[in-house]
């Protein structure tokens, strides 16, 4: 099952070039299936797990691939996104544009399912190709993609070298999902520095963002849905079930840095946020901002903010998503993404404007939705941790998110309706469908959280806070 | 553990109803607006007029009070293990749900007639009944995160009827403002739950008050928190600049959201943690001077207001100042009290004021008003009880409670407190009187051009000429819409107040076993006399309104004396005493300044730079990329197979590590 899930997209992305290339309506079809397939496949795949010996030497590897307790719920996400995708999907070269998508889903998928080291990095560097193809072939700009290149394909043969190396010392790779064997020797800091350097180019944190803003800004629409609110936590994914569950020494160690990088992340992000007109750039700059925080958590090696960063980590994929997709509309029908040109969309537009709102309400963390959830937790247990100050620095964001997203909301939406904007038709009833998943799962997720919460934290070797567990065991 | 609940567990289907209903109503006239028209007005109102009704019924099982356990308790699910959002109805969310629904009832009756012919009539009511719903979690909820939950809801809900008219510009940055200065409160309550969290272990207020020694000297920092976000939501200084702009929003808004309920949460949440203020001097001496301070400084600011909304806004901020200022200091009997008596008189200050905007067609200044009193004798008696009533003229609702709470700082030990609360009540008798004057006195100036008044942008001045949205002159509800909740409210801002009178009051009855006694010092002076010093502050204050604007010899130059004293205004009170620009030029420019320098300067030219000049130098990796440009995958799959052979090549020669 689980390997079928995996292969099912990648295989449906090469049969689409079957199709005539003009039978647009079919590819889209077909692609809405397979999503559909997948969210059920990957539902019935909770808690199982598949293995094929693969390696035993230099040091054994497996085609291991189940669920890691967290992965389950991004995988979740992940074929969520990517339905959404397909039916927001409205570019030239569909065919081909679906099939970057159903690549994207199968190689990500590989990413958050694999339970060995080896294969976590082999689809971590196979999930690139689909976003710089789309770069390629539906960018703006030619070097935005080579950017993206230059930044992510140095990160994947970082992972790769470090992956290679921590096998040797190991013994194993098939290792993720639990803490694995004590690794020791001089090696092991660059090991660390390699998966480090991984992940946080990915995220990104900065400095390394700056290949994020323009990759956002030229990726069409309904892949940095994806993009955005996927791929970037596999770095967040990355830091978690690598660098917490078997390097937790030098994580430890270099913690301060971590949280150094992830507060500068989230300030740095939310001022630049502020004044940005063009409004992919907005929500690139809060992407930032936002996972610059849940670096922080997890460096705090505390449960609970563990916890809260799993659940905004869904929750920040759920409104970034949305946001995206909704942007996209508004683009496609006015041609600019400026807010200097841009504004009184709302009058006409109601669900157009009701969805961009609620999305931004859940990206600003208004209380009662997912985002809220997530940072109420996750700054709770950087402060049980007795990072006293960072929690009170965390707030600040918050504070600056509600300006952003409100700029960009009301930039769009509201105000006097601009006269020389080309069209205002509303969302069709599949624009619609298309954003409505996510919004219901924005509610959901913020009323009922628990479940999210619910995995397993022993095997990142956090601080359970000596209140948590009394009140665990009082249950 | 044990779980401490406050009140009475149990299976409360009223309680579950009244809460729930509002939202069934939002949901209704939000989603089939189109088809209800005008009846989503009535559908609005009727959830109000129900959820009323029920609180009524519950009224026993609020005030049950069964070995400790006060109230009715009614668990309802688990947010996060550990933590369960339950609904809490005792005396004091009781009194706010009956304000929240009795006095909402009447307001979204009247906004049946307000609102008539509004294009999005359905709408306003679904963010109207929408408010109600979040406003009834807030005061509701068992447990700090339930609270902040309601907090943040209501924050949108006002939002959304500020920005209610959202092609005007003035509106949406009204509503933005709002919106943001509420997030500051909501984050600084978000602190004060991560330190109680961690201290006590435990979100129900039950279980954190009965734990609240666990806090030790973290007590005084929760309770610097949730100020702050008092402070935000009830507009006490320095962040009350929002409410003067919230007026943006229709009159029946400001009356419900920014007069009557919202913003008195903060009054709630204070009042709400009474065990905690009660053990931290420190919390009460700030909250109590904060609230003195707010009181002063919204009175003084009033008297300087043309618009009349933004005169009562200014009052509602100086009102609540002594609310904050009454439950600050521990007299929270007495700050509770002018929560429920300035509920209706201010409700009824706005609905009046409403009636004039609405037959002036929109006309906000009370420069271009004057001679009304003829006109509109319904709308001149309600305004003049509510000014009577805010005033405190003994035996008028606003005299009970606003003296409880003045002759409260003094018992409380602080004299300077209850000076403040006695110069602020002259000052309030000037500024009212001053609009009673100024609009139902002398002749009518609507008609003199606005540059003889002074007014050189009647667009910014509270005049929005030609109002394209409320087309009222040629499609009118029936009156009687709204002069019936007028009417109706003129009962209990004239007599709500005697419910608090003498020494065993009902009101004293009925929150006994809600606050624990109070610890009071001798007072030199006594409570009658507080009450004769405030008469004769408010006398004086009249003294000076009536002089200056009500006279014959000023009534005569009325016209030349306004235009003078617009033009002479001085800086400071035209600028609102400069908190705006100063809140503005610290913390609005200075982001936008720090986010234009990382995103102008840093991005580009530091970072991106760096990397670009790295990426131009090395020629190998142009060549490298050039190589995958022909074959991207191969050359990748290549390099992979090339990065496994190393490490067999590595391991051949090592012989092997385990």
């Amino acid at each position: 099952m689980l390997f079928a899930l995996i292969v099912l997209p990648i295989v449906a992305g090469f049969a689409l070039f079957a199709l005539p290339k003009t039978d647009t309506r079919a590819c889209k079809a077909i692609g809405v299936a397979v999503a559909l397939a997948t969210i059920a496949m990957t539902l019935a795949a909770r808690n199982s797990e598949q293995s094929v010996r693969w390696l035993s030497r230099p040091f054994t590897a497996a085609f291991h691939v189940g669920d890691s307790g967290i992965g389950f719920w991004i995988a979740l996400l992940l074929t969520l996104c990517t339905l959404c995708a397909i039916l927001a999907s409205n570019v030239p070269r569909l065919r081909t544009f679906i099939a970057m998508l159903l690549w994207l889903e199968g190689t990500m998928l590989g990413v958050f399912l694999a339970r060995d080291l080896v294969l976590f990095a082999l689809f971590w560097d196979l999930m690139l190709i689909p976003v710089f193809l789309t770069l390629v072939n539906w960018g703006e700009h030619p070097a935005t993609a080579w950017r993206y290149f230059l930044y992510n394909f140095a990160g994947g043969l970082t992972l790769l070298l470090a992956t290679a190396a921590y096998g040797i010392l190991a013994g194993t790779t098939d290792v993720i999902g639990a803490s694995g064997p004590h690794v020791v020797g001089g090696w092991v800091p660059w090991i660390f520095a390699g998966f480090a350097f991984a992940f946080l180019v990915k995220t990104p944190v900065f400095p390394f963002h700056t290949w994020m803003p323009i990759t956002y800004r030229d990726t069409p629409p309904p892949m940095v849905a994806v993009v955005g609110a996927v791929q970037s936590k596999a770095g967040l994914y990355g830091l978690i079930v690598v660098a917490m569950a078997l390097l937790p020494d030098y994580l430890h160690a270099y913690a301060n840095v971590f949280i150094v990088l992830g507060v500068i992340s989230m300030l740095y992000g939310a001022f630049v946020a502020l004044v940005q007109s063009d409004v992919k750039r907005i929500v690139a700059y809060s992407s930032l901002s936002h996972l610059g925080l849940i670096v922080v958590a997890i460096a705090t090696f505390n449960a609970v903010a563990l916890q809260g960063a799993v659940l905004y980590i869904i929750a920040h994929g759920l409104f970034t998503a949305a946001i995206f997709l909704t942007l996209g509309y508004v683009e496609e029908r006015e041609e600019t993404r400026s807010l200097v040109r841009l504004g009184g969309l709302g009058a006409k537009n109601p669900r157009m404007a009701g969805a961009l709102c609620i999305a931004a309400l859940a990206a600003l963390g208004l209380p009662g939705l997912a985002g809220f959830a997530g940072e109420l937790i996750i700054i709770s247990g950087i402060f049980q941790s007795g990072l006293i100050w960072v929690s009170i620095v965390a707030l600040i964001p918050i504070v600056l998110a509600a300006a952003y997203m409100l700029r960009l909301y009301q930039g769009v939406m509201n105000g006097p309706e601009v006269a020389d904007l080309p069209e205002r038709r509303d969302l069709t009833w599949i624009e619609g469908l298309a954003v409505a998943p996510l919004i219901a799962a924005l509610v959901a997720v913020g009323v009922a959280p628990a479940a999210i919460l619910s995995f397993d934290t022993s095997a990142y070797n956090v601080t359970v806070p000596a209140l948590h567990t009394a009140q665990v065991e009082s249950k | 553990m044990i779980h401490h609940v406050m009140g009475v567990n149990g299976f409360y289907p009223l309680l579950m109803t009244l809460w729930l209903l509002p939202l069934a109503g939002a949901v209704l006239c939000w989603t089939f607006g189109p088809q209800l028209k005008q009846l989503a007005g009535w559908l609005g109102a009727a959830t109000l007029g129900t959820s009323f009704v029920l609180t009524l019924l519950s009224w026993s099982a609020a005030t049950q009070n069964s070995g400790g356990a006060l109230g009715a308790h009614q668990s309802l699910l688990s947010w996060i293990p550990g933590f369960d959002f339950g609904l809490l109805l005792d005396p004091l969310s009781l009194i706010w749900t009956f304000i929240i629904t009795g006095v909402g009832f009447l307001i979204h009756f009247y906004s049946i007639g307000y609102m008539h012919g509004d294009k999005a009539f359905a709408r306003f009511f679904a963010y109207m009944n929408f408010f109600v719903f979040a406003m009834l979690t807030l005061v509701l909820s068992d447990n700090f995160v339930g609270l902040l939950v309601g907090w943040g809801l209501v924050g949108l809900a006002s939002y959304f009827l500020i920005g209610f008219w959202f092609e005007r510009p003035s509106a949406v940055a009204a509503a933005r403002k709002a919106f943001v200065i509420n997030v500051v409160g909501d984050v600084a309550i978000m602190f004060a739950i991560f330190v109680i969290f961690t201290k006590v272990g435990a979100l129900g207020f039950g279980d954190v008050f009965a734990n609240a020694s666990q806090l030790g000297d973290w007590v005084f920092v929760v309770c610097v928190g949730l100020f702050i976000g008092a402070a935000a939501k009830s507009a006490q200084l320095p962040l009350h600049t929002w409410l003067p702009d919230a007026m943006e929003g229709p009159t029946p808004v400001s009356a419900l959201i920014h007069a009557a309920t919202m913003v008195t949460a903060g009054v709630y949440l204070i009042a709400r943690c009474a065990p905690l203020w009660s053990v931290s001097s420190d919390a009460q001496m700030l909250v109590g001077t904060i609230g003195a301070l707010t009181a002063l400084v919204g009175a003084i600011l009033g008297t300087a207001q043309w618009d009349i909304k933004r005169i009562l806004a200014y009052s509602t901020m100086s009102q609540i100042g002594y609310m904050i200022m009454g439950v600050g200091v521990g007299a929270f009997e007495g700050g509770v009290a002018h929560f429920f008596t300035h509920a209706f008189f201010k409700a009824q200050l706005f609905l009046g004021s409403g009636l004039i905007i609405h037959a002036l067609a929109n006309e906000q200044d009370v420069r271009r008003m004057g001679g009304l009193m003829k006109k509109m004798p319904f709308a001149f008696v309600a305004m003049l009880t509510g000014v009577l009533a805010i005033c405190g003229i003994p035996g008028f609702s606003g005299a009970f409670s606003k003296d409880a709470v003045i002759y409260g700082a003094l018992a409380h030990g602080h004299p300077w407190l209850y000076a403040i609360g006695l110069i602020t009540a002259g000052i309030t008798a000037y500024y009212m009187f001053r609009m009673i004057f100024l609009t139902f006195f002398g002749s009518y100036r609507g008609d003199v051009d606005p540059s003889e008044l002074g007014i050189r942008h009647p667009e910014l001045a509270g005049t929005p000429a030609h109002d394209e949205h409320e087309p009222h002159e040629h499609d009118h509800a029936p009156a009687w819409i709204m002069a019936v909740p007028v009417g109706l409210l003129i009962v209990p801002t004239v007599f709500a107040g005697w419910l608090m009178f003498g020494e065993h009051s009902w009101w004293s009855q009925f929150f006994s076993a809600q606050f624990a006694p109070e610890h009071t010092v001798a007072t030199p002076v006594s409570d009658v006399m507080t009450t004769v010093f405030a008469v004769a502050a408010v006398l004086a204050g009249f003294a000076i309104a009536y002089l200056r604007y009500g006279a014959p010899a000023a009534m005569e130059h009325a016209i030349e004396r306004l235009r003078t004293e617009t033009v002479r205004m001085p800086g400071a009170l035209a600028n609102a005493l400069y908190f705006d620009a100063a809140l503005d030029a610290l913390f609005v420019r200075t982001s936008q300044l720090l986010g234009t320098l990382f995103g102008r300067l840093i991005d580009p030219l530091v970072i991106d730079g760096g990397v670009r000049e790295v990426a131009l130098s090395a020629r190998w990796l142009g060549t490298l990329v050039r190589s995958f440009q022909t074959g991207l995958v191969r050359a990748y799959a290549l390099i992979l197979v090339i990065g496994v052979a190393c490490f067999v090549a590595y391991y051949a020669i090592a012989g092997g590590v385990h």
